[in-house]
């Protein structure tokens, strides 16, 4: 008994020792520890990044996957430094924020559609073949649309499989996005949305689950963040974009699709772009801060850790890194864009970065 | 005296942690789902839609509700003979020998298995198992859940229960051997009966485990938000909705999630109820 | 003869029962073995000495690795003693208030209010871990600490383990014979002496019970620290601050293109350390049984 109340008081001790201060006020950044919460699509980027800056003499920054949604709130309750997330806010969401929000691009993730029929190794995707297939109007595999696309085609009499989202994410998001622009079908019946109203087909939990399911069920098909696909060696479809032609999913013509005018605020949805390189079902993924960084426990030393950080991200060093890894870079518009919305940033009325 | 008094005071106020906390939990949930229920009112406990498209919201527990009472109960069947069997092994029959520590400490492996692990497993193990047995297509579904679940809660029914089974008095057994009865005869006529409040206690430990369940449930039973077609048929349960939709979730879905939460909350408790019902009818 | 015949047929029962619940035994051990061989299989060639002394590894580590046919370098150190910062806390606040409830739902059965606040326990029980998580947010992260945290993780954790403990004290004192207490009494114990030299010894057993299922059911939770501890990269041991766990951990490497592999590892290690810790215990429980 009496052991025990010793080790006790040991562990008390010592947990009440590692109560550190709420943000370091020494002026080396490298102590610093900033924390950040949102999207799983680029967090694989974001942790190799961080992890890069910080070996470089950056903050130590803590990224938790918890979700667009789950940044969005934290960002909202003001308990993170900054939050990722696939799809920019709108304007009712801005106005429930404290504060003023500023949007950064950071990189470009696109949907592919992934699918495992036996004996395929390509296929051709048009917007009302999609359309079909998702909504359950085209049912089996050699239904005769499909194989108008594909001619000479070898595909077998199968049932399609649609495979989707169960739980909210960005990924679903974008996908609706760029269905509701190009059927009028899927604007009626389901709309954009990080959930949706699937008619039929299987919920799998988050990409892994996406990929994993279509991996082990033949007749398949369903969408999922590129990185995926690639990593786990799914056959991908070529999608028709605006222009007419089929793109097949390249880092290239991810970027491809941001080449053109954006708002200055960077909320734009890139999906059908009018770029004829272009590969339709991409988005930009942004991070999201307040304009003015004096709230909550944020001390000053936070405030340039995070700004210096993002701008890093969006630089010339951390957009190669992103590529690396099979992130597609952001154009020259869009890093100018980031770079402009960085200097407005404030601290107490401050710019941050001088 | 007074030393006394101290203790039972000490002993009061730590139970009134259990009050605070559940009085908590409870006051924190219905303020998230007000405005589930003035936006469907009572329709909302009954109701089996879910269709999140903007514009033409629609939410209703009704789904999630059947799917959750589904799994578990079917969950709890798979588990009592499985559960029953090996605590009578570890507690009456192999007691005290090393083949009962063995499987003793087989079932607490897999009381450490993490949930999201049993859901890898069923996910990438026993899905194409059952695919090949040529039960389900996909093998998505109810009867792919509880059959995992049914395995998640076994350590708990049965680590208790065996526990329990091993208190009971040896003389209580040694008279009944006396009088000539059987083994089985001693088990069923002293064992069971004497220990029959904390073995009932263990099912409705493990009942409540797998009323909660979130990350292996989600992971199997292929998230439809209907009511479940039939025993092989996918569905969706109202932890797995909640743990699948509550990060993106905003306004009238997340108030109407938290409702499905407060409404699982309910349930737990009207379960509960009836396990003391029954325990009082055998007592 | 009426009498043999019978005594044959009741003979032929209790040896059917006999093999049925051997049978029964044989059948729950079956999944054990087919997940612990899974795992084992898939995650035994990443567990060596960098695994449990390196932080997780990043992306392009581990898609290099995979590349080139390599083990992923890095490891779970952050899960590790993220894990053990925030059960230790949970435990310190969970097993005191957990025993003490127990003891006195036990000793006040009379009671309504005790009965009350068991059939709360019973309730708080089947809350779903996620539930607990938004709690634990809206309570401390959001108020408390103002930012995810390690003391936001383990309150999440001490409300999972509250009923586990208090259910399994309750039921374990149930079962100590009176003559045991009322003896005490009969020689003039004080009651607290009663408590923690007579009831907590005899039922040590039956105790160490209760607190192991409720280690190993929160070692392995995700969903509530996904919400409360955030996770973080580096090893740290600052309550207020984000921190790292081997379920967190497991739960990044899914979702990571190319991290997949250290998944059955650090699920493997996750299962061998509670086993360890439930063999460890019962050997230390069983040298203080007194029933």
């Amino acid at each position: 008994m009496k052991n025990s109340i010793i080790i006790l008081m040991a562990v008390l001790a010592l947990a009440a020792s590692s109560c550190g201060g709420s943000g370091s006020t020494t002026g080396r950044q490298k102590e610093v520890t900033l924390s950040a919460a949102g999207a799983t699509f680029p967090q694989p980027f974001y942790n190799l990044a961080f992890k890069k800056y910080n070996e470089a003499g950056g903050p130590l920054i803590s990224y938790g996957g918890i979700g667009s949604g789950g940044g969005i709130k934290s960002l909202r309750d003001q308990i993170v430094d900054f939050a990722a997330t696939d799809a920019y806010l709108s304007d009712e969401e801005l106005a429930e924020m404290p504060g003023e929000v500023v949007h950064i691009p950071t990189c470009i993730g696109a949907v592919v559609i992934a699918f495992n029929i036996p004996g395929v190794t390509e296929l051709k995707l048009t917007p009302e073949l999609l359309e079909g297939i998702f909504l359950g109007n085209i049912k089996m595999w050699n239904d005769a649309q499909i194989l108008a696309v594909n001619p000479g085609l070898v595909i077998p009499d199968m049932e399609i499989t649609v495979v989707y989202r169960s739980d909210g994410s960005g990924t679903t998001y974008i996908f609706s996005d760029y269905m509701t622009k190009v059927s009028s079908l899927w604007n009626e019946q389901l709309g954009t949305g990080k959930a949706l109203n699937w008619p039929s087909g299987i919920g799998a939990k988050g990409n892994p689950g996406v990929a994993g399911t279509i991996k082990q069920s033949e007749g398949s098909i369903g969408y999922l963040g590129f990185e995926y696909a690639f990593a786990q060696q799914i056959p991908m479809a070529r999608i028709m974009n605006s222009s007419g032609f089929f793109i097949e999913p390249t880092l290239d013509s991810f970027t491809a699709a941001a080449a053109a005018e954006i708002p200055s605020d960077t909320r734009v949805m890139i999906t059908n772009s009018p770029n004829p390189s272009a590969y339709p079902i991409t988005s930009f993924t942004w991070i999201i801060m307040y304009r003015e960084l004096a709230y909550g426990r944020h001390s000053r030393d936070a405030a340039e850790a995070a700004v210096s950080t993002v701008k890093w991200l969006t630089g010339e060093e951390a957009q190669a890194i992103a590529t690396s890894v099979h992130y597609a870079a952001l154009p020259q518009n869009a890093a100018l864009q980031a770079a402009e919305l960085l200097k407005g940033i404030t601290y107490e009325g401050q710019p941050v970065l001088k | 005296m007074s030393g006394d008094r101290i203790t039972k005071g000490l002993l009061f106020l730590s139970s009134l942690t259990i009050l605070l906390l559940s009085a908590g939990i409870v006051v924190s949930l219905l303020g998230g789902a007000l405005q589930a229920f003035r936006e469907f009112g009572l329709r909302f406990i009954i109701s089996p839609a879910w269709n999140p498209t903007a514009g033409s919201e629609e939410y209703g527990a009704m789904s999630f509700i059947a799917g959750t009472v589904i799994t578990s109960i079917l969950a709890l069947i798979i588990c009592i003979p499985m559960a029953f069997s090996t605590s009578l092994f570890i507690a009456e029959y192999f007691r005290g020998t090393r083949t009962s520590g063995i499987l003793r400490s087989l079932v607490d492996l897999l009381a450490g298995i993490p949930s999201i692990v049993y859901g890898f497993w069923g996910f990438y193990a026993l899905r194409p198992l059952l695919v090949a047995t040529g039960l389900t297509d996909q093998g998505f579904g109810v009867f792919t859940a509880s059959l995992v679940l049914a395995i998640m809660i076994v350590p708990y029914a049965t680590s208790l229960s065996a526990e329990i089974i091993s208190m009971v008095p040896a003389e209580l057994k040694e008279a009944a051997y006396s009088l000539g009865a059987t083994r089985r005869e001693v088990i069923f006529s002293v064992v069971i009966p004497s220990a029959r409040s904390g073995i009932i206690a263990s099912f409705i430990l493990a009942l409540g485990r797998a009323l909660g369940e979130t990350m292996a449930v989600t992971m199997l039973i292929g998230n439809a938000n209907v009511i479940p077609k039939g025993l092989f048929a996918p569905g969706n349960t109202m932890a797995s909705v909640i743990a699948n939709q509550f990060g993106e979730a905003s306004g009238l879905k997340m108030s109407a999630l938290i409702a499905v939460g407060l409404l699982l909350f309910l349930i737990t408790a009207l379960v509960n109820y009836l396990g003391k019902l029954i325990i009082k009818r055998f007592a | 003869m009426e009498l043999t015949d019978n005594i044959r047929r009741r003979s032929r029962t209790n040896n059917r029962f006999r093999y049925l619940v051997i049978a029964g035994s044989v059948i729950t051990i079956i999944p054990i073995f087919l997940i612990v061989g899974n795992l084992a299989v898939k995650g035994y060639r990443q567990i060596n000495l960098a695994f449990f002394t390196k932080p997780a590894p990043d992306t392009f580590q581990a898609m290099m690795a995979a590349v080139n046919g390599e083990i992923i370098p890095g490891g779970i150190a952050n899960g590790l003693t993220g894990s053990l910062l925030m059960v230790l806390l949970a435990s310190l606040l969970a097993i005191p208030l957990g025993l003490m409830t127990g003891i006195y739902i036990y000793e006040n059965e009379s009671k309504k209010y005790a009965r009350f606040i068991r059939s709360l326990t019973e309730i708080l029980q089947g809350v779903p871990s996620i539930i607990l998580g938004i709690i634990a947010y809206l309570w401390i992260v959001k108020n408390i600490t103002r930012g995810y945290s390690a003391l936001a993780g383990s309150v999440s954790l001490t409300i999972m383990m509250l009923p586990l403990i208090i259910r399994s004290t309750e039921e374990t004192m149930r079962m100590i014979p009176l003559s045991i207490r009322e003896a005490a009494f009969a020689l003039g114990t004080p009651y607290y002496k009663m408590i923690y030299k007579i009831l907590i010894p005899v039922s040590f057993s039956g105790l160490a019970t209760g607190v192991l299922l409720a280690l190993s059911r929160i070692l392995g939770e995700t969903a509530p620290l996904m919400l409360t501890a955030l996770g973080s990269p580096a090893i740290s041991f600052d309550i207020t601050r984000p921190v790292s766990a081997v379920p967190l951990l497991i739960w990044d490497f899914y979702n990571d293109p190319n991290m997949v592999n250290l998944v059955w590892s650090a699920s493997l290690f996750l299962m061998v350390f509670v086993l360890s810790m439930n063999l460890l215990a019962r050997s230390v429980a069983s040298k203080h049984k007194y029933i």
